[in-house]
């Protein structure tokens, strides 16, 4: 019988028998940060098994969606010691492209990771980013694609962000099938990521660089 | 040898006069740009969605010319709405398809994409009215095009396959979800849906179509989507029951799929006759699977749609040339691109992929 989150979440077991560990955990007085370690320290494992082939597609959305739903069960009780999150992003699909899997896949794991994301969802337009991010003040904006025809409006909304003054204020990662570093870095991006795995680590690593000044 | 006649030839593993080209789609904006045409009226990929018959043979018109101009030899069509269906709109102006999905216009392409569904949990199905083969209408797009080839170019019927339709239909998320939790349920469906498309099937094969594409996607980048299991005891078995019922009516069926296929392929060789889209981006090596499959597979695709979109002429054509010589000798090779010419590629690649296959995949193949 699993007797950890690590082992629940990798064993797809209910989400009811997760909620009630968590529950016996808060219980016996377990610091919540140290469940939220413990989830941190599982996606991460998650993330290199997906990158080695390990672990396939459906199997990394089902992972998503559990650690997803922890990290809600378990928010109400970090705001009682304090506990803030790692950081605000934000997160869409850009105009002229409405395809959001693997967004999805990025936000539930970002979320789980402990970030703010706010999800504009699909197709949006630059301006909806702008007016997002001069609100907002994330850390992180991150830009998803599947079509190769759309890589021109992921330049056109850093272009938006130049214009407004905004550029300098948030990292930039692109994301999507077709996106690769030279691409990203051509037309003006911080980072980029190939698939949702690849985007919890670039955000990770650009977290560690800090906040864009 | 007519476009028609190459093409049967490389489907009979034979090698015709030169390698057959085609496309599996063209998205819209290209197709007017080729033809200089114009198309006002919205389509999808996954769904047929236009009810105004009069549209619906623009529509065919309009990629008729297309293939025409482009001198393709294999004309892909998909299925028609039924006689009477009319979509429901949302207040948000999303349109839901005839199998619940809820789909989005995507402006650039003109196309209808899904990305919801009215499906919230597995009870919802047994309210659902499914869709029924038998009735009129399914096939007014291929009669259209049948009459109008009159035998010029093959003619293949777009199918959806029933694990893309379930998985679209529910939205990945919960599709996923229910195949974990509910697997005889998820199974349940993709059956009735194979038990639609076998209906399908023998109107289309009545219509007197060569071939069978069935479209959808079993792989991303990374390989299968869902487990191997999975695939061997519900996706299989019912593919398996379709390629049936066309052989039944003499009708070739090609499965198409995005991604990295390779741990599929010793399954697939087995169930269907030939293979679209070979994805090179995903690490299909078109050569590879020509030497472990060629003689009993089909190949179709592996020109870059990535490399459409991005690089230059002299690229595209080095690509054809690869795929040429690593894929037609002893025939079983039709020429395409790794998924469709999308909105964003380039034409003049586009065409350089066509002429380029004109000119070097004349038999006997010389490239070493």
């Amino acid at each position: 019988m699993p007797k950890n989150l690590r082992e629940l979440i990798l064993g797809f077991a209910d989400i009811n028998e997760i909620k009630d560990f968590i529950d016996n955990e808060l219980r016996s007085n377990k610091n919540p940060q140290l469940i939220v370690d413990e989830l941190s320290q599982t996606l991460r494992e998650v993330g290199d098994k997906y990158e080695k082939g390990e672990l396939i597609l459906s199997e990394l959305m089902m992972i998503g969606y559990l650690a997803s739903e922890v990290a809600s069960a378990l928010k109400p009780h970090l705001s009682g010691i304090g506990r803030r999150s790692r950081g605000k992003i934000i997160m869409g699909t850009v105009r002229g492209d409405i395809h959001d899997v693997g967004k999805n896949i990025v936000v539930m794991m970002l979320q789980a990771d402990g970030w703010e994301v706010i999800d504009l969802g699909v197709d949006v337009p630059p301006e909806k980013f702008v007016e997002a991010i001069a609100k907002e003040k994330p850390m992180i904006l991150g830009l998803s694609a599947l079509l190769s025809s759309t890589l021109g409006e992921m330049r056109n909304v850093i272009e938006h962000l130049e214009r407004n003054g905004l550029r300098d204020k948030v990292k930039v990662i692109v994301g999507g099938r077709p996106i690769t570093r030279m691409i990203a870095k051509e037309m003006g991006a911080d980072g980029s990521a190939e698939d949702s795995v690849a985007a919890i680590r670039v955000v990770r690593e650009m977290a560690g660089q800090g906040r864009a000044t | 040898m007519n476009h028609r006649e190459r093409v049967l030839k490389a489907l009979n593993f034979e090698e015709p006069d030169r390698v057959p080209v085609f496309e599996n789609g063209i998205d819209t904006p290209l197709m007017e740009k080729i033809t200089g045409d114009s198309f006002p009226y919205a389509v999808s990929r996954q769904s047929p969605v236009i009810t105004d018959r009069n549209h619906e043979s623009k529509r065919v018109d309009l990629r008729l010319k297309c293939w025409r101009r482009i001198g393709f030899d294999l004309f892909p069509i998909d299925l028609s709405t039924p006689d009477g269906w009319k979509p429901r709109m949302t207040p948000e102006g999303d349109m839901v398809d005839l199998w619940g999905r809820i789909m989005k216009l995507d402006k650039m392409t003109r196309a209808w994409i899904p990305y919801s569904t009215v499906f919230t949990d597995p009870d919802d199905y047994e309210e659902f009215e499914f869709p029924d083969p038998l009735t009129s209408g399914w096939t007014y797009a291929l009669e259209y095009a049948k009459k109008n080839l009159d035998g010029e170019m093959a003619l293949a019927s777009s199918l959806r396959d029933p694990f893309a339709h379930a998985w679209e239909m529910f939205t990945p998320m919960k599709f996923v979800l229910w195949m974990y939790r509910e697997p005889n349920f998820i199974k349940k469906v993709i059956e009735d849906i194979a038990d639609f498309n076998i209906g399908i099937i023998k109107r289309v094969a009545e219509v007197g179509v060569d071939l069978i594409i069935s479209s959808g996607d079993y792989c991303d980048a990374k390989g299968p989507m869902v487990p191997i299991s999975f695939f061997r005891n519900t996706i299989f078995p019912n593919l398996r029951r379709q390629v049936d019922a066309a052989h039944k009516y003499g009708v070739k069926y090609i499965k198409h799929t995005d991604g990295n296929i390779n741990s599929l392929l010793p399954d697939l060789v087995d169930i269907v006759d030939g293979c679209h889209s070979l994805d090179p981006s995903a690490g299909v090596d078109i050569g590879s699977v020509k030497k472990k499959y060629g003689d009993r597979l089909v190949l179709m695709g592996n020109i870059s749609v990535d490399n459409l979109a991005m690089k230059g002429r002299a690229d595209i054509v080095d690509e054809v040339k690869r795929c040429i010589r690593d894929a037609s000798p002893g025939g079983g090779h039709i020429l395409s691109s790794s998924n469709s010419w999308a909105a964003g590629a380039k034409l003049e690649n586009c065409l350089a992929m066509v002429e380029a296959g004109k000119t070097f995949g004349v038999y006997p193949i010389k490239m070493k």
